[in-house]
């Protein structure tokens, strides 16, 4: 590996970056490799693949990767305006704080999405008390970009019945099925459904240089030990790097985006390992540090010429949140499925990706077969048991001993409506361990997507019960509390009234500032955000670099 | 730490609400407790046990009576418990560690129960023959101290061993939970019988473990 640069604070670079996860990962390579000088200030450790390890009450419990109590950086949460925010147990707007963002954490299930998905506005029209909207860009569009992805980062699947088009086809073949896997197909096809193939960022087979999956099964919420989950700590930072043009500054936490004169972003002001407050000049700056902590920083940023925040003309900056709205329906079976082993899914039902106006709702969504919180012994002991177990003693014991093997889940999830309700804002008061303002998730799911969540719950008992379940419970459908998936609140499209940044993710106000990840999606999909995330991430950065290099910026 | 006024200490009364609460799959219930926990301690007290020394932040009677509710949560019977499992040494870890804020509610709770044993059954809570401890349990199931010590039995129970728990993965045993570092297909049996094979006897017996 090329020794990484250390760029002077005070001399601009060509580009900061803001966040190194699944988007500010793909931005630094691109963008280094492309020549320009960059430094990836992101606020999380610089974890190597060997530290990664098997420990439940840490990571599970601790939050180790979350930052360990927080970093720190209490949460507030209400489900509406009209409630008192509190701090929860557990940060609604969750995600890790490392080199690689949480795309080293995640469960890697890997979804395009499809033409339908950038056009519901005009397809469907409005919404009652939702702000559906269409794309400025269509499936055709960031079609070869997610092609990209998956030769870039390394994704094993085979095509489904319903996939749209793609001009290449899986880099690696399907991962092993699973039990859950054979039972959802079995279910579903008594059904008339149509189970696929879960395409997942994780390795099959050995690729670029990396080993493949040995199917440890701490997955979800892990870190990979083999590096065969395709984050971008393994795939694109060490290229980023590579090039002897991108720092990655790890244990930077920014506060404040400063501008100029002129109005344009021209430093990046954030605390070090230390506590220090430093400076780091720039060209140019693109904020990547997800769906909720890009709103923040744009409205920490505020000042006398920006008094809302930066970028915030709209007054769209935060607003628009999306989770993804979901279901859980647990099965117990007669004999060991073992799910605990291997990732987390192997198969999916994708027949309600569409929305139906039968249904009497908008919405659509997919359920998939998986351990879910059953693929360790302390989650399974403390949240995967049927409701009618005994929570101490004899009945207790007899259920932990004979569930853990013979469990399974399928996990509905669903569209998610753009809401202005549902944002994330500065808390009044809160303050986090530098004095920043603690970030506010205000959220309260449109009662479409509890529909569909549920409608789509009913689908799912009915699949674990033709499959031959011999004990099936569901968790009751409601408003999220929790979100990993944190989308849609620093919206692109054309109109600098509606949106925050344009079709290339320029922001509407400020000509060198970029915004680019979760917070650029207009819609939510149907579940799984983070192809999409990488695939605008490498569309941004193509762009990003032309008008670099044509002096526009 | 900076952390306003609404920040509440972590309660295990609000984490068991929160569990109940949770449907979400992103949400799922990645508990969060208040501080990391100190895992060279908890390796120290493995050692200190391993050569005989008694507890390092539970008096010894406390300790009997923490072993004993444990082992009516996880009963002994013709597979091993909580106490075959040394869920014990777990909480003495924890109660100087991760858990110390949490400390006294599990001091005070196991006082009351003895007293309330005492004043019951004319004995402290461990002496009790196990009927009449099931008989009290009921009487604190919906107590801070009962939840915070319902937590601390499942995770002493399956916890990494480093931690003081899980002795002789004990626990791991019970659930059919094996910790290998890597596996290969099948992985159970429906997936086995779709591919036509058996599924490999799984030994319960002793794996490796990766801490
Ligand atoms: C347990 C879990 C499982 C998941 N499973 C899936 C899945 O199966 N499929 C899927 O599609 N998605 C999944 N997700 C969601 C997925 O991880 C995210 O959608 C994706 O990583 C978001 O990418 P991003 O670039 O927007 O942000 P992130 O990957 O979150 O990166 C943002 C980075 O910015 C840093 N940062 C934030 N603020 C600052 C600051 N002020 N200063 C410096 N740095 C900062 C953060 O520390 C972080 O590293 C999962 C998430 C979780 C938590
Ligand atoms: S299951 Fe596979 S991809 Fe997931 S952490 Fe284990 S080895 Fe890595």
């Amino acid at each position: 590996m090329a020794e990484q640069p250390r760029f002077p604070l005070r001399e601009p670079v060509d580009f900061v970056i803001i966040g190194s996860g699944s988007a500010g990962g793909i931005l630094a390579r691109e963008l280094s490799v492309a020549g320009f000088t960059v430094v990836v200030l992101e606020q999380g450790r610089y974890r190597r693949t060997h530290e990664f390890t098997h420990d439940e009450l840490a990571i599970a419990f601790h939050d180790e990767y979350l930052g360990g109590q927080r970093g720190g950086d209490p949460q507030s949460f209400r489900h509406d305006a009209g409630e008192a925010a509190a701090v929860p147990e557990i940060p609604p707007a969750y995600y890790a704080r490392m080199v690689g963002g949480s795309s080293v954490h995640f469960s890697a299930n890997f979804w395009r999405l499809r033409p339908v998905d950038f056009k519901e506005r005009s397809l469907l029209g409005g919404i009652e008390n939702a702000d559906l909207a269409d794309w400025p860009l269509d499936y055709e569009e960031l079609e070869p970009y997610y092609t990209r992805v998956d030769w870039e980062i390394g994704v094993s699947g085979a095509p489904g019945p319903f996939d749209p088009p793609r001009s290449r086809p899986y880099p690696l073949p399907p991962m092993p099925n699973k039990s859950s896997g054979v039972l959802l197909e079995k279910g579903a096809r008594e059904l008339g459904l149509h189970p696929q193939v879960a395409p997942v960022a994780i390795l099959s087979q050995p690729f670029n240089n990396r080993a493949s999956c040995v199917h440890c099964g701490f997955c979800m919420g892990f870190g990979c030990e083999m590096g065969a989950k395709s984050s971008t700590l393994v795939t694109m930072i060490p290229q980023a790097e590579a090039t002897g043009r991108c720092e990655i500054r790890p244990q930077s936490t920014v506060h404040r985006i400063e501008t100029d004169a002129r109005g344009r972003a021209s430093e990046v002001l954030y605390y070090d390992a230390g506590g220090q407050e430093q400076a780091q000049r720039a060209k140019a700056v693109i904020v990547a540090a997800n769906g909720a902590e890009t709103p923040r920083l744009l409205l920490m940023s505020a000042s006398g010429r920006f008094p809302d925040g930066l970028a915030n003309g709209s007054g769209l900056v935060g607003r628009n949140l999306m989770f993804n709205a979901h279901s859980s329906t647990y099965a117990w079976f007669e004999q060991p499925l073992n799910d605990y082993k291997s990732v987390q899914c192997s198969r999916i039902v994708h027949d309600f990706y569409e929305s139906d106006p039968k249904r009497g709702f908008y919405g659509g969504g997919a359920i998939d077969a998986r351990p879910f919180l059953s693929a360790s012994p302390m989650l399974y002991a403390l949240t995967g048991l049927p409701p009618d177990t005994p929570r101490w003693g004899a009945g207790f014991k007899r259920d932990l001993a004979y569930g853990f093997t013979r469990s399974m889940m399928l996990a509905a999830s669903t569209t998610s409506l753009a809401m202005d309700r549902n944002n994330i804002t500065l808390d009044p008061e809160l303050k986090d361990r530098y004095g920043r303002p603690a970030m506010r998730v205000t959220y309260n799911d449109h009662p479409h997507d509890l529909a569909m969540a549920t409608f789509l719950q009913d689908w799912a008992e009915r699949i674990v019960a033709a499959a031959g379940a011999e004990k099936i419970w569901r968790k009751p459908v409601g408003p999220e509390t929790i979100g990993a998936h944190l989308l849609g609140t620093c919206r692109m499209g054309d109109d600098p009234a509606r949106a925050v940044v344009d079709r290339y993710h320029r922001s509407h106000e400020i000509p060198n500032l970029f915004i680019c990840d979760g917070s650029s999606m207009v819609t939510s999909g149907r579940g799984q955000p983070t192809m999409t995330i990488m695939a605008l991430a490498f569309r941004a950065a193509e762009h990003i670099g032309e008008f670099a290099r044509r002096g526009e910026i | 730490m900076a952390s306003g006024p609404r920040q509440r200490q972590a309660g295990a009364m609000s984490r068991r609400a929160f569990l109940q609460a949770s449907g979400g799959a992103a949400g799922g219930a990645w508990l969060a407790l208040q501080a990391p926990a100190v895992l060279a301690a908890a390796q120290a007290a493995v050692a200190a046990r391993a050569a005989g020394q008694p507890f390092r932040h539970l008096g010894a009677a406390e300790a009997r009576g923490l072993e004993a509710v444990t082992a009516r949560i996880i009963p002994s019977d013709e597979t091993p418990g909580a106490r075959e499992m040394e869920v014990v040494y777990f909480i003495d870890q924890a109660v100087g560690g991760f858990m110390a804020a949490e400390a006294d509610t599990l001091r005070q709770g196991m006082a009351s129960l003895d007293a309330l044993a005492v004043e019951t059954g004319g004995r402290p809570f461990a002496d009790l023959p196990p009927g009449a401890q099931d008989a009290l349990l009921p009487q604190v199931e919906d107590t801070s101290f009962f939840s915070v010590l319902h937590f601390l039995t499942v995770a002493g129970a399956f916890a990494l061993p480093t931690y003081g728990g899980n002795r002789d993965h004990l626990g791991w045993q019970l659930i059919g939970f094996e910790h290998r570092h890597a596996w290969a297909p099948p992985f159970g049996h429906y997936d086995a019988e779709a591919m036509g094979q058996e599924l490999p006897a799984s030994g319960h017996g002793k794996s490796h473990d990766h801490g």
